[in-house]
């Protein structure tokens, strides 16, 4: 059943390409901002850059989690789907990792105008980088889900998600930022795998939270 | 307003926090020793430390009566969570105006990202966004679930908050508080006192919105 739930979400946004589109837009010109607002020193841009990544991420985010529960919304398909003998937290699962996988995808997208527009260096090691990033996306994504299926029938969702969303996952931001920058900046492990521990801790409690919190959540 | 006193122990309670209150705030400025270096700066601390407590106790007991409301199914532990949230958030409303009042002659400036304020400022943020979703919502009903769901999270959240903040930027681990130990004796018995009266002040404060609530939504019933 969540292959099944999963395979719809992918289809129906390779059909209209709403989420992945909008965060992309809005990736592509958050970092435009950031690249006219920073002095332009490669230097200080180095310094920033992790903090600036996850910024830009996070931003992207909320516009594409807004859009997670919308063509159920507007077509008032929501109903229909709830009505199938499905589990709710099966449902969570499958927007979880549908969401991770968008997010995934702009990220890969936006990484290569990101390096380039700050003058940024490349990395010594991509693998623990991309390990940070998937961590940070399930966690973000995670809470995304909730806060989207929360904001979703309210007036005004697309304020309310940010206003959820941007306080709860502070813990998380802050632990994506602290682990990158340690990766980036070619630190011992020892000094940022504190930070991976708050990811992997926030990504279980908020992943289990979302699982059993989903029937409230989706409940009509 | 009559119907609130109409409950004994809620009469005798009120008149309790009265007296406990005039004698707390003469404990205050009259038994309390200076300190020292702080001079009268360090008298809100007997109201800052106070306040901060009964708001996070206030946000624990919005988590409880999530938990209540999901166990019980009865809208009575939505009331007691919307009252508690009410209150919780004036009360770290006043953390909040009061820290940097008591921050400013002590660390030297008002604001400064030590992990208890900013646990706080982030808790505050989350129920500003909690006090939206209950106005935005739609449907009550809904909105009762969805509040539930909220505070339970934003409970879950503290922990995280606090340590990540707390190992974010070591250099702002210096809490007034820490220095307790190094005080004037009879500090402590005015402290403790002060945090008893305000706990009695704030369940006084829970029980009575918590009856508002609960007649506000007898009329919207029709059950009064």
């Amino acid at each position: 059943m969540f292959l099944t739930l999963l395979k719809k979400e992918l289809f129906v946004e390779l059909r209209n390409k709403e989420v992945i589109l909008s965060m992309l837009a809005f990736g592509l010109t958050v970092l435009l901002i950031f690249s006219f607002s920073l002095s332009g020193n490669p230097k200080i841009n180095h310094e920033m850059a992790p903090g600036l990544f996850w910024s830009l991420v996070v931003l992207s985010s909320s516009l594409g989690l807004h859009r997670l529960f919308g063509q159920e919304k507007d077509f008032d398909a929501f109903a229909s789907l709830l009505s199938a003998p499905i589990d709710r937290g099966t449902l969570f699962l499958a927007k979880w990792m549908s969401g991770i996988l968008f997010l995934s995808i702009i990220e890969i997208l936006v990484v290569l105008p990101f390096f380039l527009f700050l003058g940024l260096s490349q990395p010594m090691s991509y693998l623990p980088g991309i390990g940070i990033v998937l961590l940070g996306n399930l966690g973000i994504v995670a809470v995304g889900v909730i806060v989207s299926g929360l904001a979703m029938r309210a007036k005004m969702s697309a304020v309310l998600l940010p206003v959820l969303l941007f306080p709860l996952i502070t813990p998380l931001l802050i632990a994506c930022v602290k682990a990158t920058t340690g990766w980036y900046h070619q630190l011992m492990f020892n000094y940022w795998q504190f930070w991976v521990l708050i990811m992997a801790t926030y990504v279980v409690i908020f992943g289990l939270a979302g699982y059993v919190f989903f029937d409230h959540i989706t409940e009509e | 307003m009559s119907f609130l006193f109409q409950e004994r122990f809620l009469r005798i309670l009120f008149i309790i926090s009265i007296i406990l209150m005039v004698v707390n705030l003469y404990a205050i400025f009259f038994i309390a020793p200076m300190v020292p270096e702080q001079h009268y700066a360090q008298k809100i601390f007997y109201i800052h430390v106070p306040i901060a407590w009964s708001g996070f106790l206030s946000y624990f007991i919005v988590m409880v009566a999530g938990i209540m409301f999901f166990i019980k199914k009865d809208s009575y532990w939505d009331r007691v969570g919307l009252a508690a949230a009410e209150i919780g958030t004036l009360f770290v409303a006043l953390v909040l105006i009061t820290g940097p009042i008591w921050a400013t002659p002590i660390w030297g400036k008002p604001w400064i990202w030590e992990p208890r304020l900013t646990t706080t400022l982030i808790l505050f943020l989350i129920y500003m966004g909690y006090f939206m979703l209950r106005k935005f919502g739609g449907h009550p009903e809904r909105v009762a679930r969805y509040a539930a769901v909220l505070g339970i999270l934003a409970f879950l959240d503290v922990p995280l908050i606090f340590y990540s903040v707390k190992f974010w930027a070591p250099q702002f681990q210096l809490h007034p508080q820490s220095e307790m130990g190094q005080q004037p004796d009879g500090i402590l018995r005015v402290f403790l006192f002060s945090m008893f009266t305000f706990t009695i002040l704030y369940i006084l404060m829970l029980r009575f919105r918590v009856k508002i609530l609960n007649f506000h939504y007898k009329l919207k019933t029709n059950n009064v």
